[in-house]
């Protein structure tokens, strides 16, 4: 009842919701995206994410709810139990470990493809923007095939997570593409 | 699906038993008991009954020459930032299975966002030596694989134990044994998280588990607290050793064990000092071992070594960790599906506060909103439990201990310490990683912290969020099927004309029942209280059942009617086969008001019933019945608990309730027996109140017969304090019927009341060589006290 209400609250005021889950190999940052999303004033320190975080943040007359989910390889089989009802991806890559830019392709591509996925935005942060010998968004948008896709948005926006560069601009990009079909 | 059981009674088949595929029962064995026991409870008078109570040897739930241990293994496991959750040591043994599926166990999600949580989980794991009494559990095992956390299990497979197992151990013949298979291990664990600026990535996370056969894992807590802290200073095995050594030098042994009814009265109790005799027995039997030092008897003064239990509810004990004595109380009653130290207050108040104050209508589904779309969550839960539904209790942000609290909560509320089967499929903590072992289980209840479930109806039938304290029912729960005892009550309300004033009414009494609870909750009755009531509650859904499927089937397999009792819905209950022979008193199971009640009732309790009869409890209970419950009965007929129900709830003619008061009177003499009465007069149910009426019956026969049923029962060590409960009105009225007889006994002419009703019931009162005089001046003393 009380969700019933905000919703329509919602509507006269042209607040959205949006289900965002954000992937990527582990150590790529997303714990720290997440709480600087969240406290964007603060330093952020993180500790490796043991199963998930989940937080909501509320940016551009958008409340975006970021699940965050560990991404070490032998948990990522548990990512797609967070797909039903995703309406935004977003995608880390550490843009300075080029070593396994390749399992970070294998990996987002098997995300997209899942039938839960389909209708899901893709935003990818080309993060770790400030690490010496990183690679450009560009580089990034090619190694991991993004040009292949068909019927999908998606867009690759550079991000330093540590001082917080780039980060709301992604988010930007998200809350003026996300559908106004209004959610379950 | 209904081929499995016997409902369908033959022509031929209308036999008294209706086992078949159970074990047969003999009575013979639980006559043995009666006389024995009987034997040994001989006794002088109510108030030396103490010093010279001579029974028969008093067993050690855990004695000391036991082969096993308190705890079993003491595990660690961190979180390595490289690799994720380790196992770091194990003491004494590597325990067998799936090592990181334990450290994964052991380091709850969102672990690093809170300091300190405790988790509880459980492992199926074989006991590891061969032990001989439990023949049973073997066979199991042998298909059982060394171990695995919850996997499918086929409810069909329960074992079945031969009565003769039992033979003349009244006491043994009750074990908690039996169920399915070896008992669960379960586990313990507390994990640490502490931000350290000297590690790489700023933070160690560790976890310490016991490992533990025994349900009452939660009295370890402070020792794990000590023990982790320490691990974390010096992280040797040695500090697992410490512990394991302490906690399995931890002395129960003067700790008696009960009888399953004498454990049933405890229980219902709120006396502190019930079965206190069997406390002081083990503490004489230990000293008698140890000393012999020549002085006989041993004089009370130097006894003070050993201390009686100030609540025998509970046994205080020691354990000497690192010197340090940390007292820990043990249950004394453990009851199936009890495990841990959960509240089923909490649980209660959590999902009935809000719905008191904006109830919100659930879809309905004819098992689980039996009372339309307003029933109370609590009854949904029940509901769905029973039905063997995937329940999942959620606590997003919320430390994983509570969720494993409310898990093992809402166990206990649907087994109300009678059913079992749940706590074999309750997972109280899980996650995400588990998910796919989870819906291999027909039918679990399972705590989880991570949000995402509630995202995926398919996976649960019932979700119910802690912090909202809100339940949904899932659009994906399949539908009930139309079975025979719908159909059956169906045409039956068909011709019943008034359907309609039925709808608004309570026919299935739960919201009267859920009230009476919130009730108690708010007068503080405690939680011993609840839990009696929740007891009584899955009590009279069995015999509901138990009548619903004598009247849809004609036979049920949850109540084994006594010798004689032809099963027959339509011949009156009450009615004596045999005039001479008082237990020839006819009549079993739940008690209605009239016909009308009894179809309302039945009709309105039809969808849950079925929903419930082809579950695993349902047939456990089966099991149960043939194994446990019924031989742990001495009196099977007649059936005291109906005829006191009778007693209670009916307004009965003065020549049907002295037919019950001569026929309780004539079946209850013995210890055992009395124990059986009491358990169907729980204090909290007025007690001895409805057959102290008997004191007050028009026949002086009755009166008389009921003055030494009551001199039996205050001679008993259980039955005192019922007797010691009992209003002052109804002691009175002992008093003059006392005081009439005696008066009669000494003038020569009146010589009417002498002669008993039935030559058995001759001299009741000798069984127990209890003095009559002393109880009166029992009752008179404790009213003139009070007046003074």
């Amino acid at each position: 009842m009380g969700g019933s209400v905000s919703k329509m609250m919602g509507k006269i005021f042209g607040t959205k919701e949006m289900r965002i889950l954000m992937l990527g190999l582990d150590a790529a940052g997303k714990t720290t995206i997440l709480y600087k999303l969240k406290l964007s004033n603060q330093d952020v320190t993180t500790i490796p994410t043991v199963g998930f975080n989940v937080e909501s943040v509320t940016y551009k007359n958008v409340k975006f709810n970021v699940w965050d989910v560990g991404g070490q390889d032998k948990i990522r089989p548990l990512w797609r139990h967070y797909y039903s009802g995703t309406q935004g991806l977003i995608f880390v890559v550490d843009s300075s470990d080029t070593a396994r830019l390749e399992e970070a392709r294998s990996e987002l591509h098997k995300i997209i493809n899942d039938r839960e996925m389909k209708d899901a935005l893709l935003l990818v942060f080309a993060n770790k923007q400030d690490v010496p010998g990183h690679l450009s968004p560009e580089d990034i948008t090619n190694q991991l095939q993004l040009t292949k896709l068909k019927d999908k948005l998606w867009y690759v926006a550079p991000s330093v997570a540590t001082d917080g560069t780039g980060i709301f601009e992604g988010l930007a990009w998200l809350s003026n593409n996300v559908k106004t079909q209004p959610q379950k | 699906m209904t081929s499995i059981l016997p409902y369908r009674p033959s022509a031929d088949s209308l036999a008294p038993l209706k086992t078949d595929g159970l074990p047969r029962l003999s009575p013979a064995a639980s006559f043995s008991n009666r006389s024995q026991s009987s034997s040994s409870m001989r006794r002088s008078s109510t108030d030396n009954a103490v010093a010279s109570f001579k029974p028969r040897r008093c067993k050690s739930q855990y004695p000391l020459d036991s082969s096993e241990r308190h705890v079993e293994y003491i595990l660690v496991a961190s979180f390595h930032i490289d690799r994720g959750p380790i196992m770091e040591h194990q003491y004494p043994a590597p325990i067998s299975g799936d090592e990181s599926m334990l450290a994964e166990l052991m380091l709850p999600d969102q672990t690093h966002v809170r300091s300190q949580d405790w988790t509880i989980f459980f492992l199926h794991k074989d006991t590891s030596g061969d032990d001989d009494e439990s023949e049973s559990g073997k066979k199991k095992k042998k298909k059982r694989k060394s171990q695995r956390y919850h996997g499918n299990e086929e409810a069909a497979d329960v074992q079945q134990e031969s009565p003769d197992e039992e033979s003349d151990e009244a006491d043994s013949s009750d074990d908690e044994e039996g169920g399915e298979g070896p008992p669960l291990m379960y586990v313990l664990n507390l994990v640490n998280t502490k931000q350290d600026n000297t590690v790489r990535r700023g933070a160690v996370v560790k976890a310490m588990a016991i490992c533990t056969r025994h349900s009452f894992l939660h009295i370890y807590k402070p020792l794990l607290l000590l023990a982790l802290e320490d691990y974390f200073k010096s992280p040797y095995p040695e500090t697992l050793a410490t512990l394991y050594n302490a906690v399995n030098a931890m002395d129960l042994s003067l700790m008696p064990k009960l009888s399953i009814l004498e454990r049933h009265i405890l229980q219902s109790s709120n006396t502190k000092e019930m079965f206190i005799e069997k406390f002081e027995q083990m503490i004489r039997q230990r000293e008698e071992e140890e000393g012999q030092e020549g002085d006989y008897p041993p004089s009370p003064k130097k006894a003070s070594r050993y201390i009686l239990p100030r609540d025998t509810h509970e046994f205080e004990s020691k354990v000497a960790y690192n010197d340090i004595p940390i007292p820990v109380k043990i249950p004394t009653v453990i009851w199936p599906e009890t495990v841990g130290d959960f509240s089923l207050i909490k649980l209660i108040q959590t999902f009935a506060g809000p719905h008191s104050t904006s109830p919100q209508a659930f879809p309905t589904h004819p098992h689980l909103t039996t009372s339309g779309p307003f029933t109370h969550p609590i009854i949904v839960l029940v509901n769905a439990i029973l039905t063997q539904k995937r329940v999942i209790f959620l606590g997003h942000n919320r430390p994983s201990g509570e969720v494993a609290e409310a898990v093992l909560a809402a166990c206990a509320l649907a087994s109300g310490g009678i059913l079992r089967g749940f706590t074999r499929h309750a997972f109280p903590y899980t996650d995400l990683s588990k998910i796919d072992d989870l819906l291999n289980v027909p039918g679990f209840i399972a705590g989880v912290t991570n949000p995402t479930f509630a995202n995926h109806p398919e996976w649960w039938d019932v979700l119910c969020d802690l912090p909202t304290g809100r339940m949904k029912i899932s659009s994906h729960v399949d539908t009930a099927p139309v079975t025979e005892g719908l159909l059956f009550f169906q045409q039956q309300n068909s011709l019943l004309p008034n359907q309609a004033s039925n709808a608004n009414s309570d026919p299935t009494g739960d919201n009267l029942f859920i009230e009476d609870i919130l009730r108690s909750i708010s007068n503080r009755h405690g939680e011993n209280a609840i839990r009696a009531k929740w007891r009584a509650y899955i009590t009279k859904f069995t015999r509901v059942a138990a009548a619903f499927e004598e009247t849809v089937y004609g036979a049920s397999n949850l109540y084994i009617i006594g010798p004689g009792e032809e099963l027959s819905p339509d011949s009156p209950t009450g009615h004596q086969t045999d005039s001479s022979d008082p237990a020839s008193l006819r009549g079993h199971g739940y008690v209605w008001s009239d016909e009308t009640a009894k179809q309302r009732e039945l009709s309105a309790s039809v969808s849950r019933i079925e929903g419930w009869r082809n579950t695993r409890s349902y047939y456990s209970f089966i099991q149960d019945i043939a194994a446990m419950y019924f031989p742990a009965r001495p009196i099977q007929r007649p059936d005291l608990h109906h005829h006191h129900d009778r007693l209670r709830s009916l307004k009965l003619s003065h020549s049907e309730a002295a037919a019950v008061y001569i026929a309780l009177a004539h079946a209850v003499k013995d210890y055992n027996g009395i124990c059986q009465l009491l358990t169907v007069a729980p204090e909290n149910q007025a007690g001895l109140f409805y057959l102290s009426m008997g004191l007050f019956h028009p026949d002086q026969v009755v009166r008389e017969t009921t003055v030494d049923l009551l001199d039996r029962i205050a001679a008993h060590p259980a039955g005192r304090h019922f007797w010691a409960h009992l209003g002052r009105f109804a002691k009175l009225g002992y008093a003059r019927v006392k005081r009439d007889r005696d008066a009669a006994a000494q003038s020569p002419i009146s010589g009417i009341g002498q002669t008993p009703s039935s030559p058995t019931i001759s001299n009741p009162g000798a069984s127990f060589g209890a003095e009559p005089q002393s109880l009166v001046g029992v009752a008179l003393g404790d009213g003139m006290s009070r007046r003074s």
